[in-house]
This record gives C-alpha cells, sequence and structure tokens, in this order.
C-alpha cells in the first residue's frame, strides 16, 4: 500500500485583507499581512498553503481577487482557497490567479451541484469541500454553514453529508471541529475516524492541534489523510503570542512514522 | 552623499577618534578634534563602568532587584526581541541570570522571513515566553503611508514609539516591575536626534493629516500615558549591555551556534520597512546615512580601524531586490507619488505639532526619572535638551 | 527567451513567477509566429488529454510551429504534467494521439486497495539517468504531483526519474532536446527552481 507523506497544511484565516485567527470561529485576533506571512511560510518550505474566509459568505462577501493574486505572487507551493465561492466563475477566477484548490461550504450545502459543476469542470482533485461541525446543546454533532452560525441542510451529520459529497465530486474534505477550533486541546478523534471510515477520497482534519502529538493521533488511530493547522503555526504557544512557525519536521517524522 | 572611501583624501572635518563628520547634527569638535559624540560615550563609560568591575557590581545589585521585585510572580523581568543580534543575545543572558524572562515583540507586520525564525528558534531553545502585539496590517501601512506623505524623515516613528508603549502596557499587565532593552552604546553608539525624533503628538498629527483610515489596533502612548506610565507604573528599563562586557560578533558567532540563529546582514535589516528606511529612504531623500553610527562605535571600540569604518560607511548600501515594489504596492502608492515625494524638499519635525518643548520644559521630572531608570536615560539626554535642526 | 506556451491550459502565471524569481527571461505566448523566436520552450498542462490535444491541433500553425521546434530546429522543450503526457504517443485518458516525440505512453494508475487516485502531495522523484535537467537536485529531491495518469517510456533511457506511488513511474523523461517533468516544477519550491534552473542552462 503506497501512502504518500502526510501532508501538513497551515489553514490561514483572511479577513478584510488582514491574516487572524479564532477560537472556535470567534474571538478574532490578528495575525498579521497575508504576503508577509507567506513569505515566511516560503522560506520554511511548507508543503500547502490553504487560506480561508470564514465569514465572506456571512458578510456577502465574493473573494477578493487583489489579495489573493498578491498572495499567489509570493507562494511556490500548492495553494488552496475558500469562503464566498458560489460559483463557477468565483472558482475560475481564482484558479486562474493560480490557486490550485478551491474550497466551497456554505454554498456547497445551499446548491450541492456547485460541486459536480465545479468537479467535472476543473477536476476532482481541484476542490475541496470544507465540512465545520459543532456539537449542538443536546449533545449531537451537526454539520454548520456560513461561518459556524446555521445548521447546514436539514442539520445534516457530518458523516451523511461527507458521502454525498464524495459522490457528487469533490477531492477532498476539509472537516473542521468549530468545537475544538482554536483551543489547541486536540482533534475531535472519532469525528474525524466516522468520517474517514465513510468515505475513500481524503480527509484533511482541522481544529484543535495543539502539539506535534496529536497530529500524530488523529492521522494514526483517526486515519486523517492530512492536517491542517491553525494556532499552532500561528502562535508561539497556547496563550501566548503571534509567531509564525511551522513544526520540526524530525518531531514530525517522528510522530508520524 | 557618498564621499571618496579614502579617509585621508575627504575635504570634511572628521573626529579623530570615530568616523562622525561635520554633516552629523548637533556635533562640535573638541579638543584634539574628538567630537562631542565620542566625550559623551566615554562619560557614559565612567559612569556606568561598562565591562569594568564597577559596572559589574552596578548590575549585580540590579539583578538583586529585579529578582526579589519579580518574587512569587510568573515573569520577572520583560526582554523585546526583535530577531536581531543584541535582542536575541539577552534573551539568552537573562535566563544565564537565572531570571525568568516575558520575551516582548511588536510585530508592524513586515517583518522578513529570518527575524521570525530567528525569534523562534532563540525562544524555542531558551523555553522562554513570547507576547505580541501585531497592529493590523492596513493600519500599519496607513500610518507609514502617512508619514511618508508628509515629507519627514521618520518613517518608522510609530514602530519605534509603539513598540516603547507596548513594553510598558506588557510589563502593567503582568506586574513586572524590569524591561531589559539590548542596546548597546559601545556596539552601536548613540544616536543622534537629528532626524528621528519620535513622540505621540507627532504622530497623531502627521497620522490625522495624511492618513485615510482609524487608529485601532495600534498602541499610541499619548503624554499622559507616557508619564502615567513612568510615574505609576514604576517600571525600570535596565540596559544590561550598557555595564558589561559585550561584543557582538561573539554574540552572532554564539547564536548561531546555539540556536541556529541567522544574521540578516545588516544592523536592523530584520524588518523590511526598516530597511526601506535605512537603505533607501534616508539615503535617497535625506541624504542621511545611519550606518556611521554602529561604524562609529566599532572605531571606538577597538573592532574596526577608522579607515575601513569610513571606506564602508561610503560604499552603497545593500538594497534587496523588489523592496522599493514591495514598499509602493503595499503602501498603495503609483510610481508617480513615490517619486514625487522622494524628489520633494524634505520636511523636518519641528514642521509638526510635538511634545518637545513639553519635554524641555520638565527636564528636571524628566532627570530624575532618568536617573531612577523609571524613563530610558537616553530619552533624557536626547529629548530634554534644545536640539538644532539638521541642516 | 523561454516562451511558455498557452494553448489555453495550465496554470502559466506561477511558472512566470518562478522563472522572475531565478532570474530567467520568460513569456507566456499563444501567438504561434511568435513562438517561432523563442530560444525554448515551456510546455503546461492541467486538465483532461483529449481537451488539450484538441485545443493544440485548432490552434491554426500551433501544431506545426512546436514540432518544428522541437524537431527540427531542436530547441529545447520541457513539457510540465499534462504537458509531459503529451509528448508521448497515446494516453488511456483519451482518444486521440499525443506528440509522440518521446516514445511511450500514459496509463491509469492501476486501482489497488489504498491507492487514493489522484496521486496528489508530495513524493521522491528519484534521478535514474544522468541528464542536464537533474543536475544538482540532491538527495531524495521531492516534487508536488497531482495527476490521475503515468507515463510509461518505451526505452529505459529516457527515462530521467523514477517515482514510486502503487507502482513505479517515469516522473521525469528526456530525449535529446525534448524533456518532461511529471511534477509541478513552480509548485516545488527549491527542488523544483533547481529543475527550471537547470533547464534555463541548457
Amino acid at each position: 500500500m503506497t501512502i504518500l507523506r502526510t501532508r501538513i497544511i497551515p489553514a490561514l484565516l483572511l479577513r478584510n485583507q488582514s491574516l487572524v485567527k479564532t477560537v472556535r470561529f470567534s474571538q478574532f485576533t490578528y495575525v498579521g499581512d497575508p504576503c508577509n506571512t507567506v513569505r515566511i511560510f516560503n522560506e520554511l518550505e511548507v508543503d500547502e498553503l490553504l487560506f480561508l474566509d470564514i465569514t465572506a459568505t456571512r458578510d456577502g462577501r465574493t473573494p477578493n481577487l487583489k489579495v489573493l493574486a498578491d498572495i499567489a505572487n509570493e507562494c511556490f507551493m500548492p495553494l488552496g482557497y475558500g469562503g464566498g465561492i458560489s460559483s463557477l466563475d468565483h472558482a475560475k477566477s481564482v484558479f486562474d490567479i493560480g490557486f490550485e484548490k478551491v474550497a466551497i461550504n456554505s454554498c456547497a450545502l445551499e446548491n450541492p451541484v456547485l460541486i459536480s459543476t465545479i468537479a467535472q469542470q476543473y477536476g476532482s482533485q481541484a476542490l475541496i469541500v470544507s465540512i465545520d461541525v459543532k456539537t449542538s446543546f443536546w449533545g449531537k454533532q451537526t454539520v454548520r454553514s456560513i461561518g459556524g452560525r446555521r445548521n447546514g441542510r436539514h442539520g445534516y451529520d457530518p458523516v451523511t453529508w461527507a458521502k454525498e459529497v464524495e459522490q457528487r465530486g469533490a477531492g477532498e474534505i476539509l472537516l473542521t471541529s468549530i468545537d475544538r477550533e482554536g483551543t489547541w486541546a486536540g482533534f475531535d478523534l472519532e469525528l474525524v475516524k466516522c468520517v474517514t471510515d465513510a468515505v475513500s477520497i481524503p480527509v484533511v482534519a482541522h481544529g484543535g492541534a495543539g502539539s506535534v502529538e496529536h497530529i500524530g493521533q488523529v492521522v494514526k488511530l483517526a486515519h486523517a489523510s492530512a492536517v491542517a493547522l491553525g494556532s499552532m503555526v500561528v502562535f508561539q504557544k497556547k496563550g501566548m503570542g503571534v509567531l509564525v512557525s511551522f513544526p520540526d519536521s524530525r518531531n514530525l517524522e517522528e510522530v508520524l512514522a | 552623499m557618498l564621499q571618496t572611501r579614502d579617509i585621508n583624501q575627504v575635504e570634511l572635518q572628521i573626529c579623530t577618534r570615530c568616523i562622525y563628520d561635520e554633516r552629523v547634527p548637533s556635533i562640535h569638535f573638541e579638543a584634539e578634534g574628538v567630537c562631542n559624540y565620542c566625550r559623551q560615550v566615554e562619560s557614559l563609560i565612567e559612569q556606568y563602568g561598562t565591562g569594568q568591575p564597577k559596572g559589574e557590581a552596578l548590575f549585580a545589585g540590579i539583578l538583586e532587584d529585579i529578582r526579589r521585585a519579580g518574587h512569587g510572580k510568573r515573569y520577572d523581568c520583560i526582554v523585546g526581541v526583535s530577531g536581531g543580534t543584541d535582542s536575541s543575545y539577552l534573551a539568552h543572558l537573562s535566563k544565564e541570570w537565572g531570571l525568568r524572562p516575558l520575551a516582548v515583540h511588536y510585530d508592524n507586520t513586515w517583518n522578513s522571513a529570518i527575524a521570525t525564525m530567528n525569534i523562534h528558534r532563540v525562544l524555542r531553545g531558551l523555553d522562554v515566553d513570547l507576547y505580541t502585539h501585531v497592529v493590523a496590517n492596513k493600519e500599519a501601512d496607513d500610518i507609514f503611508r502617512a508619514f511618508f506623505l508628509s515629507g519627514v524623515a521618520e518613517i518608522e516613528a510609530a514602530t519605534d514609539l509603539g513598540y516603547a508603549y507596548l513594553l510598558r502596557k506588557v510589563a502593567a499587565k503582568y506586574s513586572i516591575k524590569h524591561v531589559l532593552e539590548g542596546h548597546s552604546f559601545v556596539e552601536e553608539g548613540i544616536t543622534p536626534l537629528g532626524r528621528n525624533y519620535f513622540d505621540g503628538r507627532y504622530i497623531q498629527a502627521i497620522h490625522q493629516q495624511f492618513g485615510r483610515g482609524r487608529i485601532d489596533t495600534y498602541p499610541l502612548m499619548t503624554f499622559s500615558r507616557f508619564l502615567k506610565s513612568a510615574l505609576l507604573g514604576q517600571v525600570k528599563f535596565i540596559r544590561p549591555l550598557w555595564y558589561l562586557k559585550y561584543s557582538k560578533e561573539e554574540a552572532k558567532a554564539y547564536l548561531a551556534e546555539k540556536f541556529d540563529w541567522r544574521y540578516y546582514g545588516g544592523h536592523h535589516l530584520e524588518n523590511r520597512m526598516t530597511a526601506f528606511y535605512h537603505s533607501v529612504y534616508l539615503p535617497q531623500k535625506f541624504g542621511s546615512d545611519m550606518r556611521n553610527n554602529t561604524l562609529a562605535a566599532r572605531v571606538r571600540n577597538g573592532t574596526l580601524s577608522r579607515a575601513r569604518a569610513w571606506a564602508e560607511y561610503n560604499t552603497p548600501p545593500l538594497i534587496e531586490e523588489e523592496l522599493v515594489s514591495l514598499f509602493k504596492k503595499r503602501l498603495d502608492l503609483s510610481d508617480e507619488q513615490y517619486e514625487n515625494v522622494m524628489h520633494a524638499p524634505p520636511k523636518n519635525w519641528t514642521d509638526y505639532p510635538t511634545y518637545k518643548k513639553r519635554f524641555e520644559r520638565l527636564r528636571p521630572l524628566f532627570h530624575m526619572l532618568a536617573k531612577a531608570n523609571l524613563v530610558p536615560m537616553s530619552f533624557y539626554l536626547k529629548y530634554c535638551f534644545p536640539a538644532e535642526a539638521p541642516a | 527567451m523561454i516562451s511558455i506556451v498557452n494553448y489555453g491550459m495550465g496554470n502559466l502565471g506561477s511558472m512566470l513567477i518562478m522563472f522572475k524569481r531565478i532570474g530567467v527571461k520568460a513569456r507566456i505566448e499563444s501567438d504561434p509566429e511568435l513562438l517561432r523566436s523563442s530560444e525554448k520552450l515551456v510546455l503546461p498542462g492541467v486538465g483532461a488529454f483529449d481537451a488539450a490535444m484538441h485545443r493544440i491541433g485548432n490552434v491554426p500553425g500551433l501544431r506545426e510551429v512546436l514540432e518544428y521546434k522541437a524537431l527540427t530546429e531542436r530547441v529545447p522543450v520541457l513539457g510540465v504534467c499534462l504537458g509531459m503526457q503529451l509528448l508521448t504517443r497515446s494516453s488511456e485518458e483519451g482518444e486521440l494521439p499525443g506528440l509522440g516525440w518521446i516514445p511511450g505512453s500514459t496509463t491509469r494508475f492501476p486501482r489497488q486497495d489504498g491507492l487514493k487516485v489522484p496521486h496528489m502531495g508530495w513524493n521522491v522523484a528519484q534521478p535514474c539517468t544522468l541528464s542536464p535537467l537533474t543536475a544538482y537536485v540532491g538527495v531524495e529531491p521531492r516534487y508536488y504531483f497531482v495527476h490521475s495518469y503515468c507515463v510509461h517510456v518505451n526505452d529505459p533511457a529516457h527515462s530521467l526519474m523514477r517515482t514510486h506511488y502503487g507502482l513505479d513511474f517515469d516522473s521525469a523523461i528526456g530525449r535529446e532536446n525534448i524533456f518532461g517533468v511529471q511534477f509541478h516544477p513552480e509548485k516545488s519550491h527549491r527542488f523544483g527552481m533547481q529543475i527550471l534552473k537547470n533547464f534555463a542552462a541548457l
């Protein structure tokens, strides 16, 4: 069985031309200038970058192409972008700028046909469907949309929706635990495993990474194909200051071996 | 303006001890052709006992104070870090001295990757916590742009002041009474005030006149905030390298070996705005080149010959490719706007509202505060005396 | 001047930016007449085999110029990703024949348990034949791959780098002045930069 190196992907949140970081999708903290931060990741030779604008659809905005073009001009690794993409045209404009992948979330829930439309035109490998999951007051995990604020279609459960998006042509799933996001408490291993067991396309686990050990866990125990890091790459430590960095490759190799 | 690189052929008067020449603001030449800045350094060495038993004893006393004041607290001192040599080495020293430092960094979003990686590696290696304040990139750029359009030299004023205020704020937040700064007058010299002015009123005035947005995330230190912090905050600013022996070259070597720290090719070039300021803006628009500060200091402390320092000073500075286009792009300046500003006659801080007169009037108060280390001594020396406007 | 051939498929901007970063003059060109004067050509490609061959065939004079430059004038040519697959004789992905400049074919990755297709991510490409294209790549160079079909050349001497994913396939090929890389050098950091530098130096 051939498995590629697990991809460890910094997931950077964009808001109004600045990079920010959130906790459970709220409490925005300034992290820096997108291009300047990208330069740092270039130097660190990270494998891939993902930019997400989590308030775009909520605020009724479409992708800010100027910022994305500036970012694309700095990067020598694959780039993905999600936020406010609701049509094939939006996707096209993002690809034309130089991004390899687009991610859709609320718009996919609203209009699932968009998944197959983009996949057919650009190939599944260019399309990530982003699934945000939150545990409701009653303890049930449901898919959320619009930056975490609303319940997705019919209060969908993550596994059902994941299977549907795979069937419609998504190349990858970005699975985000809203409850764990920004907490450094570790991934929601059960949630990730349920989804990875149900689909055969790669699942990128997102939300909760606080240490390389967590990364090892979500890959080995929950079978995530890739891991997206948020707080870990923009803060020095939990509760401490902003500092862009990336886990040491030797430490990563150890936990992923 | 670059002169001939041969120090013996130059027609300007140059200090016989260092390489400051007659163009340096507020310079005068005393006995034996030695400049007042050299005398100032001599007097500071005498006062602080730099690198001698007197200095070590003075500093040992200060260390005691720090430990005592920090007892029972999470951190007993703050170390400002930038990724550069002095601050990185100071972080290391603070651990050697058995202190429990909190590193503080002010991020104006123009850091080079080297600076960020250096901070990361050194602090990780030392296991020191970091506090950062990041100014929203658009806001930081608006302030830079305002300064650029205003025609004055101090494009970094907001960064310098923001950093100074941040140190005070973090000290207050964590009840820390001592801030360690990595400045070394022996390695760097004392910058003449000249075109290097910053205070809260100055920044506000320029931003009001030339800025486009609001000030939200930028930490603005107004006069009252400054005084309040100095009098009530009781935070002491200590510069260990004023008391102790320090060699920048040795520091660099140590940091590289121990932490894989990298040098970025020039004093202060770890931040791209600073790089623009020192290698493009000052030389091209103001004919001013502050490399002489570090070079003169090295001549004084014997690590560089006068002739070689002068030659280096008169060699064009290394400019990172695309630095200027990055500058224009981020600050939303057309080529035309940029050229217009660069060629317009320089303005001076004296053309805009500042607190300068107030600082001068309150000299006795600031003298007292400086003696008690509640404001930096260098602040007192530069701001509380009348200054000549540069030529 | 290196021309990156624009026939409507592929991400040309990124390629141009990397050339710029390494200090090599390059431009994006769609006009066959202007392609005629290029010193070297880069043939990019992202998408489906037939769609690409179709487009190349449809632009008046394009196929002729490409063949002239590659086979008659013999300037260095670099096919990237789908562009490399086009250099072969055929692909299982489509019906149309490829350019056929390097004998070989493009086939789908085998269905294998646990083998996720497309091959997407960073993988090692090991140089297996001495070539100026792979100079200084270092030990275990890795590159970014994203493809569902892979190339097997007929003559082992034309295989410059091999990669393992389910099976061994040719990740870089070359025959005289014609070269191809399956991975995306413009998305592979310094590893990709080395390949482009080598190509530019030919």
